[in-house]
């Protein structure tokens, strides 16, 4: 006999599995196979958790604006008479002691006032001069001044901003999120990460920050780049048409499904599954990365040049995807790592990201988009009100008090939440734990954060971690 | 579809309960109730817990309490434990609502049970080191092979089942190759299988065995997990994640398996070589263990904090690897669920305290490699042995000849200079290692400690070293069964031997044996394997072989509906399993049936090609990839470059994991991303075009011909008829396209660096190609089953 009479010998359906093959009770055992080892599953489509969302949800979705490197919160939203009062003389001690310090280590430290001016908006809401966008849309916009995180350099930064926590192998919030809510896109993923071009020298960014961690790997970040495949391995082979690649896809889809008649085997299924979505992609990441089809005045209003992949034609690309229905979209822009030429710097970052960060909340908002749209945009961290002089005045690294702010549905608009002290050293009033802030983003979306664990090495994970993290009501309408 | 129906629900609970016996096991049914939903506040972590109660230990649930009598034995009446699980009353219930841990009403009547049965308690499995236990009679004598399966019958036929039938010979060979080398069967090799299973089914079985465990590729096979478990990468992982010196580990790592290196040495020699009487080289290498950890260099970082970073990194990673344990929970606090105290933590890390390891802080370089000292130059063991005889060959009489002596010279020349630079463990005075109160590395008000054995673990009566212990009495303690936790280390590694060859452990667990861990389901086999393992002599080889000689391994994969319905996570082992290939095996075999594959053995990694720009976002330097364009293209995935942060897009689309942490078991995904890497990815385009190149030369001529040679390649079967119609059907639809439009045949075989074959028509070949890739995409090409 050769092999594949044996093998057809062997498998005989209709023997083995009983010849109504698989009724309805076994297709609820599917899913549960599915969930066997963490990464299958079934279909393409994914509603998410059981019971889940906890309450109703104020938004839809998260656009994640990080501004990686650690934009100085005491130029851009935090205004502090007494820094420029002490610009120039010895840091009190008092501020500083026994405080981890990260390039500044055994250094003389002094005070460094305020590089730029400050006008007052919604109560307690400043905006620098660095930011002419922003003040457009400081009606808003809810800063919250009291941040606060627990990493002093950029990687374990960027790690605790992400996923809450400094050691690597944690789901980030964009998996978190899609993990616990489903996707609402049929033909996109659910997390999507975009990086700009542009600006001064940047720090490295890992994809750990977009990584899936111990949750199924399909709600991993998926990260869009601007130059060469829109996503790894989505453009077709050199010489294969979309109508052959189509031809392709159904033959294996065929072949699989013809396996499957003889061993009947739900993995599979999913296969089958995984290939379609595969194929819709490839039609559908080009087209949404297509931006041909905006007036030139949407263009115009970002700033944005079709492939040049700046900020700016990130900020519509997020938008696009947000009307495809992505959960969550991170884009990141790096370069605000600014221990010297801060003023420079600053007008090279604000001048990349102001305008595109305002374009994008008025579109959204023009589109009646944004009450569904969490935005959020920060960096890892602050930057000290010590002077810093690696190539004029800057500012180091600094975790004890900065910066964010928070947009669209659910929002308290025009406002501004939380006091560092009076030189802006560490947050004093209403003080906001990154985990607060997963918090507050979870609760928007209808999620209790204390009921969203999953099981890993024995502990009920977290977002939020195992320390008590609250709602910021301060924050919401 | 994660969205449970009752029926799975009920399902769910009956598999939790073991769902078979009326009999309730303690460690089975009741210690993980405890655990997930009481231990949090009732466990051994004594800053936490409330009303004085302590349920994780037998003494602390049968002393009164705040509440009275927790736990009456036999009483459950009387009992307060019962009393408040089925109270109505939001003060009075447990657990408390606000902790979100309710129990299902399973639980509570199982708590119930074992109450009622005496609410004996029993030490956690885990800890209590294996012993021998009598092999069970076989009631259908003819079905073992040896003594693995007769413990697995004897429980399939406790639960009515019986063992599925034998897998066929084909599928068979081709899962010990798979299982074995992490490669396919060659079509010779099946036939040769097929006609020796004729004669003597155990003989054949054995005999490939033997073969395949002398094979080279089973050292490799071995390493791609052994390099996940110790989290082995090309990177230093954090900021600029450059290049570090240390692929001679990796090759030693593959060597240790191919000899055999009985595993307590293996142990030994990574944990502590350099402590060892005058190491070898080897020794040394196998120290870039202590070193394999992410570090950093970027301007900013506080030595001490990274020095606290490093130290907590080291002792999740021994314990994940060695002992199956979480240590790393008890950094801030004691283990919630296990008897390990903050103290155990520190004090297990106080073992690498003498790791001179803080030289980077000062001397990392933003370049590649970056600089990691003590770093050494060596030679690997083979380019050792390779010299050795070289030079033995230019000083003997018969290669006088002046052109061999010329050769020899040339190789000689070259391979000395093909020395690498590996990271090594240095010995240096001890830091001084204090507990950091809730893991806060800035306060310096903990007590000093010493390196010391986790307590609980401690047997009493061992004589006591005097003086300060260090990395080799940690490595003897983690291998010696009578003095230290050998037995339990051994329990540990068989589990995973076992998963490596049946897709799951006996516990299910691969790295948390502790309270939070899953019960093994055949508790006696794991106990008899791991008694097996370390009286072998820590002999790997001979595990493997037991295991996959055993008739269990031999069961088809294939599932009844009735026992998908009875065990859908198949713990009973009523089959074989079958599953997606892990990530470098899926790449080795499509090089392999391509005719690409490249079987050289160690050395520097390899750059397969990769998307362009991938590496954008890794900055000081910023970083070009340049793929390799010679024969290192087609090289094993095992050898393939490993960038923490960026790594190789192929490899993550089939989960591959960073290596930033210990990995013991990677998920199984099936994502579109992973589709679309099998499609596009030039590595596989190119596998495709070079194996349509071998069908049009090396079968005949006839579509039939090629279809069947085709599926002999890759499949080891030939294609029935349905599957020819499709095929059939995709190749005159690709005859049709390419016919019109030779262009764009040419550009299709012309995808990769490998050199185009001579003498093919361009567009045969790319319609060839097309069907190559049809079957480079299937998943039973990437599936063992």
């Amino acid at each position: 006999m050769t092999p594949s009479e044996k093998l057809g010998n062997y498998v005989n359906r209709r023997s083995f599995l009983g010849s109504a093959g698989i009724g309805l009770g076994s297709a609820a055992l599917l899913s549960l196979l599915g969930r066997d080892s963490l990464g299958n599953t079934i279909d393409t489509s994914y509603d998410g958790i059981a019971g889940l969302p906890h309450h109703d949800a104020k938004i839809k979705r998260v656009i994640f604006l990080t501004m990686a490197g650690g934009p100085s919160h005491l130029e851009t939203f935090d205004y502090k008479p007494k820094l420029d009062e002490l610009n120039g003389k010895p840091m009190p001690e008092s501020f500083t002691k026994g405080q981890p310090i990260a390039q500044l280590q055994g250094q003389h430290l002094k005070v460094q006032g305020h590089l730029t001016k400050f006008q007052e908006f919604g109560k307690g809401q400043f905006i620098s001069d660095f930011l002419p966008y922003h003040r457009k849309m400081a009606d808003q916009i809810c800063v919250v001044k009291s941040m606060l995180t627990e990493q002093i350099n950029h990687d374990p930064a960027h790690t605790f901003m992400n996923t809450g926590s400094a050691i690597s192998g944690r789901p980030s919030m964009g998996a978190w999120i899609n993990y616990g809510l489903g996707s609402d896109s049929e033909d996109l993923p659910g997390f999507v990460v975009m990086t700009s071009v542009g600006g001064r020298n940047p720090q490295p960014i890992a994809a750990r920050q977009w990584g899936t961690g111990f949750l199924p790997s399909r709600h991993q970040g998926v990260e869009f780049n601007s130059t060469g495949d829109p996503v790894h391995y989505v453009t077709r082979p050199s010489g294969i048409s979309g109508k052959h690649q189509q031809a392709l896809v159904q033959s294996i889809q065929q072949l699989d499904s013809r396996r499957n008649d003889m061993v009947d085997n739900p993995e599979i299924k999913a296969r089958i599954a995984a290939y379609e979505m595969a194929f819709r992609m490839q039609a559908s990441v080009p087209e949404l990365t297509d931006v041909s089809d905006e007036p030139q005045h949407v263009l115009d209003m970002y700033g944005a040049k079709p492939g040049d992949g700046s900020f700016a034609s990130n900020c519509l690309l997020a938008r696009r995807l947000a009307e495809k229905g992505v959960r969550f979209i991170q884009l990141y822009h790096r370069g605000w790592d600014h221990h010297g030429g801060l003023v420079k710097y600053m007008n090279t970052c604000c001048g990349l990201t102001d305008k595109p960060t305002w374009a994008l909340l008025t579109d959204l908002k023009q589109r009646g988009m944004l009450e569904e749209t969490l935005i959020v945009w920060g960096g890892e961290f602050g930057r000290t009100p010590m002077f810093q002089g690696k190539g004029g005045a800057g500012r180091d690294h600094h975790m004890k008090g900065f910066s964010m702010w928070l947009a669209g549905g659910g929002i308290q608009g025009g406002t501004a939440y939380g006091e560092t002290d009076e030189l802006g050293y560490a947050s004093v009033k209403d003080i906001v734990h990154v985990r607060d802030l997963h918090a507050t983003m979870l609760h928007l979306l209808g999620i209790d954060h204390n009921r969203f664990s999953v099981k890993f090495q024995g502990l009920d994970m977290r977002l939020t971690g195992v320390e008590p993290a609250r709602v910021v009501q301060g924050v919401l309408s | 579809m994660f969205r449970n129906p009752p029926a799975v629900q009920l399902v769910t609970a009956v598999l939790a309960t073991g769902g078979l016996f009326a009999e309730v096991d303690f460690n089975r049914d009741i210690r993980p109730i405890l655990s997930n939903h009481c231990f949090a506040c009732h466990g051994p972590d004594e800053h936490d817990r409330r009303g004085e109660l302590r349920l994780d230990t037998e003494e602390g649930a049968l002393r009164s309490g705040d509440i009275g009598d927790a736990l009456v034995p036999g009483k459950p009446d009387d009992s307060e434990i019962i009393h408040r699980i089925f109270s109505d009353d939001p003060e009075d219930v447990m657990p408390p609502p606000d902790a979100n841990k309710a129990l299902s009403a399973e639980q509570r009547t199982l708590l119930r049970q074992w109450i009622e049965q005496g609410g004996g308690y029993a030490e956690p499995w885990s800890y209590r080191p294996p012993e021998r236990h009598p092999v069970p009679e076989a009631q259908s004598p003819d079905w073992p092979e040896n003594w693995i399966d007769n413990f697995i019958l004897d429980r399939l036929h406790r639960e009515g089942l019986e063992p599925a039938p034998d897998t066929d010979p084909v599928t068979l060979v081709r899962r010990l190759h798979f299982d074995l080398i992490g490669l396919p069967p060659s079509p010779q090799a099946v036939e040769r299988f097929l006609k020796e299973w004729k004669d003597d089914q155990s003989a054949s079985v054995e005999k490939t065995v033997r073969d395949l465990l002398s094979s080279p590729h089973f050292g490799e096979r071995m390493a791609m997990y052994w390099l996940d478990l110790v989290r082995y990468a090309d990177t230093c992982g954090y900021h600029g994640d450059q290049d570090h010196s240390i692929s001679p580990y990796r090759d030693y790592v593959i060597d240790a398996f191919n000899d055999n290196l009985p595993f307590d040495q293996f142990t030994r020699e990574q944990l502590a070589g350099d402590l060892l009487d005058s190491p070898t080289i080897d020794q040394k290498i196998a120290t870039g263990y202590n070193r394999l950890l992410q570090t950093s260099h970027e301007g900013g970082v506080q030595a001490k904090e990274y020095l606290a970073i490093y130290f907590a990194d080291r002792v999740r990673n021994l314990s994940n690897v060695w002992m199956g344990a979480t240590v790393g929970c008890a950094q801030c606090h004691d283990h919630k669920y296990d008897p390990y105290t903050a103290r155990d933590f520190y004090a297990l890390g106080a073992f690498f305290a003498d790791i001179d390891e803080a030289q980077h802080f000062r001397v990392g370089t933003n370049s590649l490699p970056t600089s990691r000292p003590p770093e050494i130059n060596v030679h690997s063991k083979r380019e050792r042995l390779r010299l050795t005889e070289l030079e033995a060959q230019l000083s003997s009489p018969t290669f006088a000849n002046r052109k061999e002596q010329e050769h020899l010279r040339a190789e000689i020349a070259a391979l000395k200079k093909a020395q690498r630079k590996t990271m090594i463990t240095v010995a240096t005075k001890p830091r001084t290692i204090r507990v950091l109160p809730r893991g806060d590395w800035l306060d310096d008000s903990g007590p000093v400690v010493e390196p010391a054995f986790p307590s609980f673990l401690e047997k009493p009566g061992n004589s006591k070293k005097s003086g300060r212990l260090n990395r080799l009495d940690l490595a003897n303690w983690l291998t010696n069964p009578a003095q230290g936790t050998g037995g339990l280390t051994a329990r540990v590694m068989v589990n995973r031997f076992w998963y490596l060859v049946f897709g799951s452990g006996i516990s299910k667990r691969l790295d948390d044996f502790g309270g939070q861990g899953e019960a093994p389901e055949h508790p006696e086999l794991l106990d008899n394997l791991a008694v097996e393992f370390y009286q072998s002599g820590w002999d790997i080889k001979h595990m493997m072989a037991l295991l996959v000689t055993s008739r269990t391994y031999r069961q088809s994969s294939l599932e009844t509906v009735a026992l998908r319905e009875r065990d859908p996570y198949n713990r009973l082992v009523a089959r074989q399993s079958r599953y997606r290939l892990p990530a470098e095996t899926i790449r080795d075999n499509a090089l392999a049936i391509s005719g690409l594959l490249q079987t050289s053995y160690g050395g520097p990694s390899a750059k397969p090609y990769q998307p362009m720009g991938y590496y954008k976002h890794l900055n000081f330097p910023g970083r070009r990839y340049a793929h390799h364009a010679d024969d290192r293209q087609w090289r094993r995935g095992v050898y393939v470059h490993w960038q923490r942060q960026f790594l190789h897009p192929m490899l993550r689309a089939f989960d591959a994991p960073t290596r930033e942490e210990c990995t013991a078991e990677r998920p199984r995904s099936n994502t579109p991303i992973a589709a679309m890497t099998l499609l596009n990815d030039p590595s596989f385009v190119e596998a495709a075009r070079v194996f349509s190149a071998r069908v049009l030369s090396e079968s005949g001529p006839e579509i039939d011909d090629r279809l069947e040679f085709i599926y002999r390649e890759a499949l080891s079967r030939k294609p029935d008829e349905k599957e020819r119609q499709i095929m059939k059907r995709l190749v005159s639809m690709a005859a049709q396209d390419f016919q019109s439009n030779p262009a764009a045949a040419r550009k299709l075989v012309s995808t990769g660096a490998a050199p185009l074959a001579e003498g093919l028509d361009t567009v045969q070949h790319a319609i060839w190609t097309t069907a190559a890739r049809a079957i480079l995409n299937l998943s039973e090409t990437y599936t063992r089953n």
